[in-house]
């Protein structure tokens, strides 16, 4: 078994260094159930999400959440149109040390289950699996 | 009897299987058509290619942030300051430990030049190797910028930034010349650097009179790596490593283009940098 994890974690995955992680508590990424999608803006140095997300209150925050450079993002699949005004979708980030609601995104399940990640999942999330993702 | 392979075997066939996997799912491009425009990090040299042409980089290469597989950079090493350098050092607010919203680094903020060495170790994903019978050109792909390296035996200039009617502006990458040290090692000396950019992402500086030499050796056909050093007597008490950056060929020769722009990074900042940012973090 170590063996294939050697094999698998020998498969590159972008750096996490771009803008660093300093500003994210990266031990308790929280999960945004639900959440719609009110932008996609596909700049540089980073794209970024914005989506409405209801609390058990029933009160409405505004996320934004930043991912992987544009040219990264793309060697993994992403477009510019990948996320969509009004998509329901379920967002993972890890939120600011400030507790604003901004965040690194993390990854991203849509309607149908299917799921795309960030660019520095894996190695870069600390090699953490996604049982340890506080619900 | 069970085979005393089988166990191996299997770990083989799994490893590759997974990773084949892994690769389809990371790249999703595998049974794509291709197009001579775009650039398919996983369409890989194969091995090293064999032993490398005599006197020649010419080509288009992918460095380590490129998703091609190259090695990872050994960044620099822990330098030694002059009061000087470290008074410059400490005005520095470097992104590792201050974050988009807390840094005072001109590139972060406002896309502002790298300049060199920092556009040698930084963003480095694709880099392209062009020479005239007098220069060498290196183009990179991160901010469409091109160097100019004169070969044509001329000295580097000592009168940047000085006083009197002869006197050189510093510039962003400086003044380059170059020369091949053997028949696999080419050596590009700088100097007349631009102040006010940092020679590290960490917010290490330099002066005018830095002198930087990048050895460009090419190890075979496929690799080139670039090592850079930096003697700066009025910040530094000797020279010190800026790091190594690894590259390898691209088949297709296709690059693609990513760039800073100002506008989105004030947006950028606005929206998500300053927001995040951690008042709380101090260095």
């Amino acid at each position: 078994m170590a063996v294939l994890f050697a094999g698998l974690a020998s498969i590159d995955r972008p750096s996490f260094a771009h803008h660093g992680a300093a500003a994210y508590d990266m031990s308790k990424p929280v999960v945004l159930k639900n959440a719609v999608v009110t932008e996609f803006l596909w700049i540089n140095p980073h794209p970024l999400i914005k989506a409405d997300y209801k609390d058990e209150k029933g009160e409405v925050q505004h996320w934004t959440m930043e991912m992987g450079s544009t040219v990264s993002a793309q060697l993994i699949g992403w477009t510019r149109t990948t996320l969509n005004y009004g998509d329901v979708v379920t967002l993972y980030v890890w939120q600011a040390k400030t507790r604003v609601p901004v965040g690194r995104f993390n990854k991203v399940e849509f309607s149908d289950g299917t799921t795309m990640r960030d660019t520095q999942t894996g190695a870069d999330d600390g090699g953490r699996a996604d049982r340890d993702v506080r619900q | 009897m069970r085979n005393p392979y089988t166990g191996a075997i299997a770990g083989l066939a799994g490893v590759l299987f997974l990773s084949a996997l892994a690769v389809a799912q990371n790249n999703g491009q595998n049974n794509a058509p291709r197009s001579p425009w775009k650039y398919y990090p996983m369409d890989r040299a194969t091995g090293d290619g064999g032993p490398a042409p005599k006197r020649d980089l010419t080509g288009t290469w992918a460095g380590p942030s490129s998703g091609s597989g190259a090695p990872r950079s050994r960044t620099e090493e822990t330098p030694s300051l002059t009061p000087l350098g470290r008074q410059l050092f400490e005005r520095n607010k470097p992104i590792g430990k201050f974050s988009p919203g807390g840094t005072n680094d001109p590139h972060t903020r406002y896309c502002d030049p790298f300049g060199l060495p920092q556009n040698m170790t930084q963003e480095i994903r694709g880099m392209t190797v062009t020479t005239l019978p007098n220069r060498t050109f290196i183009l990179l792909q991160y901010m469409d910028l091109w160097r100019e390296v004169w070969t044509d035996g001329r000295t580097l200039p000592t009168n940047v930034g000085g006083r009197g009617r002869d006197t050189l502006d510093p510039k962003y990458n400086g003044y380059s010349i170059g020369h091949w040290e053997d028949d696999y090692t080419f050596v590009v000396d700088t100097t007349g650097l631009a102040p006010q950019t940092w020679a590290t992402k960490s917010g290490y500086p330099h002066s005018v009179e830095a002198r930087v030499q990048e050895r460009f050796h090419r190890t075979s056909k496929h690799d080139l790596s670039v090592t850079i050093t930096m003697d700066d007597p009025k910040l530094y008490t000797k020279p010190f490593s800026i790091g190594e950056t690894h590259f390898r060929w691209v088949p297709n020769q296709q690059i693609d283009d990513f760039t800073c722009i100002p506008s989105e990074v004030q947006q950028y900042l606005k929206e998500m940098g300053d927001p995040a940012g951690d008042p709380t973090v101090t260095r």
